[in-house]
C-alpha cells in the first residue's frame, strides 16, 4: 500500500514499505519538463537537471560521483515532456547520508561556468553519437512529424544547434523556473518506514525554493490529414526501422481503457496480430509492436517492427492493411476474452516490488491521471466491452491520416515502399545526421 | 521447512513414484543471502534430483504473489560445430514453437492468458528458459516446460521461418549495429582455436543453412532432462513443487549427454588488430585482455579491478577520458563470466574527431599505473559499495533470484555463489588488485577499431576536444 502525505510548500510525498530486499529507492520529481523549454533553448530544462550532479554547495563533481559510490548508491535522471525525475537507489544503511547528499545537489547547485561549457561539449558529442541508434533516428523523426509545431514535437535533449546556444543565465532560469517546492513529487521504496520517509522527504524539501505549483500544461496536438512519409537516409543499411502511427489517447478519455486493450489485441503480446502476422507467418522482423503512450495531452499510437532491406516495403503495406482492418473492423469477442485474461493476470507483475508501485502512484500524481488510474486498472480492463473496444479503434484511431517513418538507405528502399502505399500524401527524405 | 522435513516428504513421495526415473533425491540446502558475518537466519536454497538426472533448485519466496520458474539447460554455443554456429541460439526460438501436444502460437497464447511473462537466453555455455506467472498457476508452467522438453516438433516449416527471424536479429544485433560488430570481431580475432572464437548467434551462412535434422540431433542430444537444472522461486508450496515436477518430468528419458570435446586457447603470444570502416559519426575502440574464468580464484580481484577503472561516472578512466580529456562519450569494461577463460572487454567510444590511438595511449598510462601504484582504500571502499548494491539490485524480483541460482549453478555448480563472491569481493586487498592488474594487462592484446565512413563522420563539436 502506497501512502500519500503532505510536505511543506506544497509538495507531496509517497512511501511504499516492503522489507523484501535492503535497498531503499528513492524518486524526486517536478511537475514540469522539457517542454517548456524557451524557444530555440530546446534541451535547456534536461541540461539544469543534469548540473545540479556537477558541483553543489561547496563539492566538486567529483566528490558528488565519489560518495554516490562510496555509499552504495544510484542516481539516475530521467527528462520527460511534462516532467524531471531523479531515481535513486541506496543501500540501506546509507539512506541518511544519501538524502542529505541529495538535498544539497537540489537546493546549491553550483552552475560553475567551467562545467556547464564542459557539459555543452558532452552533450554535443551525445547528440551525435546517437546517430548511431536507428531506432533513435525513427522515434526523433516520428515525433518531429506527428507533433509538428507542437511542444511534444521537441526532443528533451534538444538539438545541436539549440544546445550549442544554451547560456549559464539559461541553465539558471530553467533551474528556478522547474525546481520549486510547490512542484515537487518525492517518492520512498523499500527498506524504509512512513515516519523515516516523512523526516527524509522533508530534509529533501527544505532544500529547494520556495515556489507555487506551475505544472506543464501543453496544449492539445493536432491532427493532421493524410499519409506522410517521412524517410530517414541512412547508407549502408541491411535492415530497416519502420514507425507507423497517429495521435492516440489520453487517459481521461471515455475510451482510454477500451482503447488500450484493443491496441494490446494489435501488437502488445508475443502472439499480438502484428506477431504473428510479421514475425511468425513471415519471418520479417525480430520484434513488432504497437503502442500507446501516455501523457498530459493525448500522445502517439505507434506501431514498429524493423524488417531486411528487401522486406520493408512489403511489411509497411502489410502493417498498414492490419492498421486498416483494426480501425475498421476491431478486434473479436474471443480476441477480447483473451487479452482481458492476459491484462489482469498479468498485472500481477505491474506491482510485485515496492518500486513498481511507488512508481504507478507517482505516475499518477505526476501526470494528473485520473486516481484510480493504477489502482484500479484491473476493474478497468475487465469492464472493457467489445462494442466499446471496436468503437474506440474507430473513432481514436485512422489507417488513413498516419505518419509513417522509415529509416534505411533511401537508393536501396525508398521507391519500393512509395509504391506499396496507397494514397501517399506526401515524402520527406532527411539525412540521418540533419540536426 | 526444515531439511529433514524436505527429506520425509521425499521420502513419502518416492513411495508412491512411477518408476526409478521419477524418484526424488534431496540434495540439501545452502543458504540464499547476505549473512554478513553475523550468522542471520537466510532464506535457503533447496536442491532436488530426479531419479532421470533433473535437477531442481528450490527457494520459497512469499514477498510477493507470483512464482518463476526458470530451466536452465547446460549447452550453450561452444558445444556446436563449424558450419553449424547459432544453433544453440536457435534453439532459443524454435522451443516456442509447436509441439506434439501444442499447436504453433499455442505455447505463448497459453503462457499470456494466464498472465506470464517469459523469455530466453543463449550464450557461450547456457541457455535458459523462463516464465513468471501469477502463483496459483505453477501447473502451467510445469505442463508447458516438460512437453517442450521432450515433444518439440522440429519440421521445415517451424525451422525456415524462426532461420529467418534469427537472421533479422543478427542483423539488429550485430551487421547494423556498430558495438555488435565489434565485438563480433574482438572475439573472432582474440580466440583462434576455442569454441569463444564464434558469435552465439552464428555466422549469417550458418543461420541460412541449418536443416530440420541439424535440429532433431541437437534437441535429442542436449534438450534431456540430465542436461538441465529447473529454478522455481516463489509463493509456492514445497510438496506441489515436488509433486508436479515429479510427474510431469519423471516419463522422460535422460540422453547419452556427450563428453564435451573442447580445444583450449592457446596463450596468446602476440598482439593482434584489426581496423575496419563503418557508417557511424566516430570512431570506436575495443580492447580485449585474456581474462579469467568465473571460477578462476582471482575473477572476483578483476571485478573489483574493473570497478575502480570503469565503474561509474569517479572511476578512473571515466573521469580521466569523459571528464578531463573530453576524449570519449562512453567508456566500458568487463570481466567475462564465461566457464572458460575469456576477455576482459574494453570499450570506447570516441569523441567526433578524436583518433583511437589517442584514447588507447591514456588508456596505456591508466594501466600502467594500476599496475605500479597501489589503488587506495577510498576507491576500493566505493568499488565494493558498488558491486553489493549491483547484487541486491538483481534480488528484487522472484525472476531476478531465480537467474542468480541458475547462472551460478549452471556456471559454478554453487546456486548461492553470488553471496560467495560478495564476501570475497569484501576480502580484496590494494596488493591483490595491483597483481591482477600486472597479470591481466599484457602487451599480448586484441585491438578493434572502429573508423567512420568519410561520409558519415562528424565533425569534432568543439575545438578543445578535437586539439
Amino acid at each position: 500500500m502506497t501512502n500519500r502525505f503532505d510536505l511543506d510548500g506544497g509538495a507531496v510525498g509517497f512511501v511504499e514499505s516492503s522489507s523484501a530486499v535492503p535497498l531503499v529507492s528513492l524518486v524526486v520529481s517536478v511537475r514540469s519538463g522539457a517542454i517548456v523549454d524557451p524557444e530555440g533553448r530546446d534541451g535547456v530544462c534536461r541540461f539544469a537537471a543534469r548540473m545540479l550532479r556537477r558541483g553543489a554547495d561547496g563539492m566538486s563533481a567529483q566528490e558528488i560521483e565519489s560518495t554516490i559510490d562510496r555509499l552504495g548508491a544510484e542516481l539516475a535522471l530521467d527528462v520527460g515532456p511534462s516532467t524531471v525525475s531523479f531515481h535513486g537507489q541506496v543501500i540501506r544503511r546509507n539512506i541518511d547520508p544519501f538524502v542529505d547528499l541529495v538535498a544539497r545537489i537540489l537546493g546549491k547547485p553550483t552552475f560553475s561556468p567551467d562545467e556547464i561549457a564542459r557539459l555543452k561539449r558532452e552533450s554535443a558529442a551525445e547528440l551525435v553519437e546517437s546517430r548511431d541508434s536507428d531506432r533513435a533516428l525513427a522515434n526523433l523523426a516520428f515525433r518531429r512529424t506527428l507533433f509538428a509545431g507542437h511542444p511534444y514535437s521537441r526532443s528533451a535533449a534538444g538539438r545541436l544547434s539549440t544546445v550549442a546556444t544554451i547560456e549559464r543565465d539559461d541553465v539558471l532560469a530553467a533551474y528556478e523556473r522547474h525546481f520549486v517546492r510547490g512542484d515537487v513529487v518525492i517518492g520512498f521504496a523499500g527498506a524504509i518506514t512512513e515516519d523515516e520517509a516523512k523526516r527524509l522527504g522533508a530534509t529533501l524539501v527544505a532544500a529547494i525554493r520556495v515556489g507555487s505549483r506551475s505544472e506543464t500544461k501543453p496544449p492539445e496536438p493536432e491532427k493532421r490529414p493524410g499519409r506522410r512519409l517521412v524517410f530517414v537516409d541512412k547508407p549502408e543499411r541491411t535492415q530497416t526501422q519502420t514507425l507507423i502511427g497517429s495521435l492516440g489517447t489520453w487517459p481521461h478519455d471515455d475510451d482510454h481503457h477500451p482503447l488500450v486493450t484493443a491496441t494490446a489485441v494489435l501488437g502488445g503480446t508475443f502472439t499480438s496480430r502484428m506477431m504473428r502476422e510479421i514475425r511468425s507467418k513471415r519471418g520479417w522482423s525480430y520484434g513488432t509492436s504497437a503502442r500507446l503512450s501516455i501523457e498530459r495531452r493525448r500522445h502517439a499510437f505507434t506501431m514498429s517492427a524493423a524488417p531486411g532491406v528487401a522486406d520493408c516495403a512489403p511489411c509497411v503495406e502489410l502493417e498498414l492493411q492490419l492498421l486498416e482492418d483494426f480501425v475498421a473492423k476491431g478486434i473479436t469477442k474471443r480476441e477480447l476474452a483473451f487479452i482481458k485474461n492476459y491484462l489482469v493476470r498479468s498485472y500481477a507483475f505491474e506491482v510485485d516490488t515496492a518500486p513498481k508501485r511507488l512508481g504507478q502512484a507517482m505516475e499518477t500524481e505526476l501526470l494528473d491521471l485520473p486516481s484510480d488510474y493504477h489502482t484500479r486498472y484491473v476493474d478497468h480492463v475487465r469492464a472493457v466491452t467489445l462494442e466499446a473496444a471496436n468503437a474506440a479503434t474507430s473513432t481514436r484511431l485512422s489507417a488513413k491520416d498516419v505518419v509513417i517513418i522509415v529509416v534505411g538507405t533511401a537508393s536501396e528502399t525508398l521507391e519500393a515502399v512509395q509504391k506499396k502505399i496507397p494514397d501517399l500524401a506526401s515524402t520527406e527524405v532527411v539525412p540521418f545526421d540533419a540536426d | 521447512m526444515s531439511d529433514a522435513k524436505l527429506a520425509t516428504l521425499v521420502a513419502r513421495l518416492n513411495e508412491d513414484a512411477a518408476s526409478p526415473t521419477a524418484k526424488w533425491t534431496f540434495e540439501g540446502s545452502i543458504p540464499f543471502g547476505d549473512s554478513g558475518g553475523i550468522g542471520a537466519d537466510l532464506p535457503r536454497v533447496f536442491r532436488f534430483r530426479l531419479g532421470n538426472g533433473l535437477r531442481l533448485l528450490l527457494l520459497v519466496d512469499k514477498s510477493a504473489p507470483v512464482l518463476s520458474y526458470f530451466t536452465w539447460f547446460r549447452v550453450g554455443s561452444r558445444h556446436e560445430k563449424p558450419g553449424k554456429t547459432g544453433l544453440a541460439h536457435l534453439f532459443e526460438h524454435l522451443m516456442f514453437n509447436e509441439t506434439e501436444g501444442l499447436a504453433a502460437n499455442e505455447f505463448d497464447r497459453k503462457l499470456e492468458e494466464n498472465g506470464a511473462e517469459s523469455n530466453a537466453a543463449t550464450w557461450l555455455d547456457w541457455t535458459y528458459y523462463y516464465e513468471s506467472l501469477p502463483k496459483d498457476r505453477f501447473q502451467l508452467a510445469v505442463k508447458l516446460e516438460s512437453e517442450r522438453m521432450a515433444r518439440l516438433v522440429l519440421r521445415e516449416p517451424q525451422v525456415a521461418s524462426e532461420k529467418e527471424v534469427v537472421a533479422n536479429e543478427r542483423r539488429m544485433r550485430v551487421d547494423d549495429d556498430v558495438e555488435g560488430t565489434a565485438n563480433e570481431i574482438l572475439y573472432k580475432t582474440a580466440f583462434t582455436r576455442h569454441p569463444y572464437h564464434w558469435p552465439t548467434i552464428g555466422w549469417m551462412k550458418d543461420i541460412e543453412n541449418f536443416t530440420p535434422e541439424d535440429c532433431v540431433a541437437f534437441y535429442r542430444t542436449y534438450y534431456a532432462p540430465n542436461n538441465a537444472t529447473v529454478v522455481v522461486v516463489g509463493d509456492v508450496a514445497e510438496k506441489d513443487v515436488l509433486t508436479r515436477i515429479r510427474d510431469a518430468y519423471g516419463v522422460i528419458p535422460s540422453s547419452d549427454i556427450p563428453e564435451e570435446d573442447t580445444q583450449p586457447e592457446p596463450p596468446q603470444g602476440e598482439p593482434r588488430e584489426v581496423t575496419l570502416r563503418k557508417p557511424t559519426p566516430s570512431e570506436k575502440l575495443l580492447v580485449g585482455y585474456r581474462g579469467p574464468a568465473l571460477g578462476d580464484a582471482d575473477h572476483e580481484t578483476c571485478v573489483i579491478l574493473n570497478e575502480i577503472l570503469f565503474g561509474g561516472r569517479a572511476s578512473r578512466l571515466y573521469r580521466d577520458l569523459v571528464t578531463v580529456r573530453e576524449a570519449c562519450t562512453e567508456v566500458r569494461g568487463w570481466v567475462s563470466t564465461f566457464r572458460d577463460p575469456g576477455l576482459y572487454e574494453l570499450y570506447f567510444t570516441a569523441r567526433p574527431g578524436i583518433a583511437s590511438s589517442r584514447i588507447l595511449e591514456a588508456l596505456d598510462a591508466q594501466l600502467e599505473r594500476v599496475r605500479t601504484e597501489l589503488v587506495d582504500n577510498e576507491e576500493l571502499g566505493r568499488a565494493k559499495a558498488r558491486l553489493e548494491l549491483g547484487l541486491l539490485q538483481s534480488l528484487e524480483t522472484t525472476s531476478g533470484k531465480a537467474e542468480q541460482i541458475g547462472f551460478y549453478d549452471t556456471v559454478l555448480g554453487d546456486p548461492a555463489a553470488a553471496f560467495r563472491r560478495l564476501e570475497r569481493y569484501r576480502r580484496v586487498t590494494a596488493g591483490e588488485v595491483r597483481t591482477a592488474a600486472r597479470r591481466y594487462f599484457v602487451d599480448a592484446r586484441t585491438i578493434v577499431r572502429v573508423l567512420p565512413e568519410p561520409d558519415t563522420e562528424a565533425s569534432p563539436v568543439s575545438a578543445e576536444a578535437s586539439a
